[in-house]
């Protein structure tokens, strides 16, 4: 009798232990599911499976809402993803110190003015980069200085916000520029471009973004 | 009574026999569902102990582009200017600005080392670039550097053992996009002698 009460407390005993190592793996499965969306996920270059030297960018935030923002033009002016409801926005984001953005600027000018009669927009957002800190005001003038020279010189007829490295979390970390996000008229993010393209694969995706296929 | 008792007896022994088998057999029963167990709690506790095991598809542009290779520690006459060769590594398909690019909204390549470190850089020579262009702008002439290069460095040593954090700033990208500028420590331990 002793021993089956013993044998019985053991059995229970473990299975106590079983109940709570599966809880605590449960727990941990979901903790580390938390943490991976969390990080906003993360945009990733995935090699692709054709050939392992071309990475395919993969943007969580496909076919998601684009993550709203509010942020200043050089004239100190706040604007809001937001306020563009109803149109195709391109969010476009570059650096001053990148030479494939602007190489394709030129290209996004063009678009620009041709796509905008059908409600077509590109928010050109700079970023700086991580060694600029929050309160270096004669750093933030030169690159405010730098972008001002950038968007004179190409006519850009689109608003251009600075502050982009603020949106790093929730556009992906925004590891390499240029970084280009396709929005419809839904505010749903319909293409992903990592790094300099076509001028042709951009319109492809502007024209997919205003609903008009390719 | 005799035959009763060693019937008995051997009833007994038998029964002790049968009770010492199924003991034995219990036992192995109870040590197979024990080590079951375990081993099932092995395997439920083992993901826990291992973060990494279902840690999703990494990023290949995080972290830096470039490493710092050696040397890791190097002696020079205290207070003498001396030469040092700083080696340092570019990731395979990156590139970075030499310290001076063709154009002036590119980010040089600067070695620097933080002033009160017992350190002084007297001077650095850098490499020159190589001219590259690239697919997507062949009309654009860039000066950068690729895989290994070497900044020969003029140092000034305080008497002693200084360990110094230097940095080297630069811009790195591959052939359609760029990284942000980064500023990386170069940890040297300089003595003085």
């Amino acid at each position: 009798m002793k021993r089956n009460t013993l044998v019985l407390g053991i059995t229970l005993l473990l299975l106590a232990v079983f109940a709570w190592a599966g809880w605590a793996n449960w727990e941990y499965r979901k903790q580390a599911a938390e943490k991976r969306l969390a990080m906003a996920e993360k945009a990733e270059l995935i090699p692709a499976g054709g050939d392992a030297n071309v990475p395919v960018f993969v943007s969580p935030l496909m076919n998601k809402p684009a993550p709203n923002f509010t942020l200043e033009n050089l004239n100190g002016q706040r604007i809001s993803l937001a306020s563009y409801k109803g149109k195709a926005v391109l969010i476009n984001f570059w650096a001053t110190w990148c030479g494939p953005c602007k190489l394709e600027t030129p290209w996004l000018v063009e678009l620009r003015n041709q796509y905008a009669p059908q409600g077509f927009e590109v928010l050109g957002i700079s970023t700086e980069g991580d060694d600029l800190a929050a309160d270096d005001k004669a750093g933030w003038n030169r690159d405010k200085g730098a972008i001002a020279a950038f968007v004179e010189q190409n006519h850009v007829p689109y608003p251009i916000l600075i502050n982009g490295d603020s949106l790093s979390k929730p556009y992906g970390g925004l590891d390499e520029m240029p970084t280009s996000y396709f929005v419809d008229r839904n505010g749903n993010v319909v293409a992903a471009v990592l790094g300099l393209t076509s001028k042709a694969d951009i319109e492809s995706n502007i024209r997919k973004s205003l609903g008009a296929g390719k | 009574m005799s035959a009763v008792r060693t019937a008995n007896v051997a009833d007994i022994e038998a029964e002790i026999k049968t009770q010492m088998c199924g003991s034995s057999e219990r036992m192995t029963v109870r040590r197979k569902l024990l080590l079951a167990i375990v081993a099932a709690l092995l395997a439920v506790a083992a993901p826990a102990q291992s973060p990494l095991s279902d840690s999703p598809n990494r990023s290949i542009t995080h972290g830096a582009a470039v490493q710092y290779l050696f040397p890791e520690q190097v002696t020079i006459p205290a207070g003498k200017p001396s030469l040092v060769a700083l080696h340092f590594q570019i990731a395979q398909g990156f590139h970075i600005n030499s310290n001076k690019p063709k154009e002036d909204f590119l980010i040089p390549t600067v070695f620097s080392i933080p002033a009160a470190s017992g350190v002084a850089l007297r001077s650095a020579a850098y490499p020159d670039g190589t001219d590259i262009t690239l697919p997507l702008d062949p009309g654009t002439r860039l000066s950068v550097y690729t895989g290994e290069f070497t900044i020969e460095t003029r140092l000034v040593a305080e008497r002693g053992n200084h360990l110094v954090q230097a940095s080297l700033r630069y811009q790195a990208c591959d052939k359609n996009a760029c990284m942000p500028p980064k500023t990386i420590t170069v940890p040297i331990d300089v003595i003085g002698q």
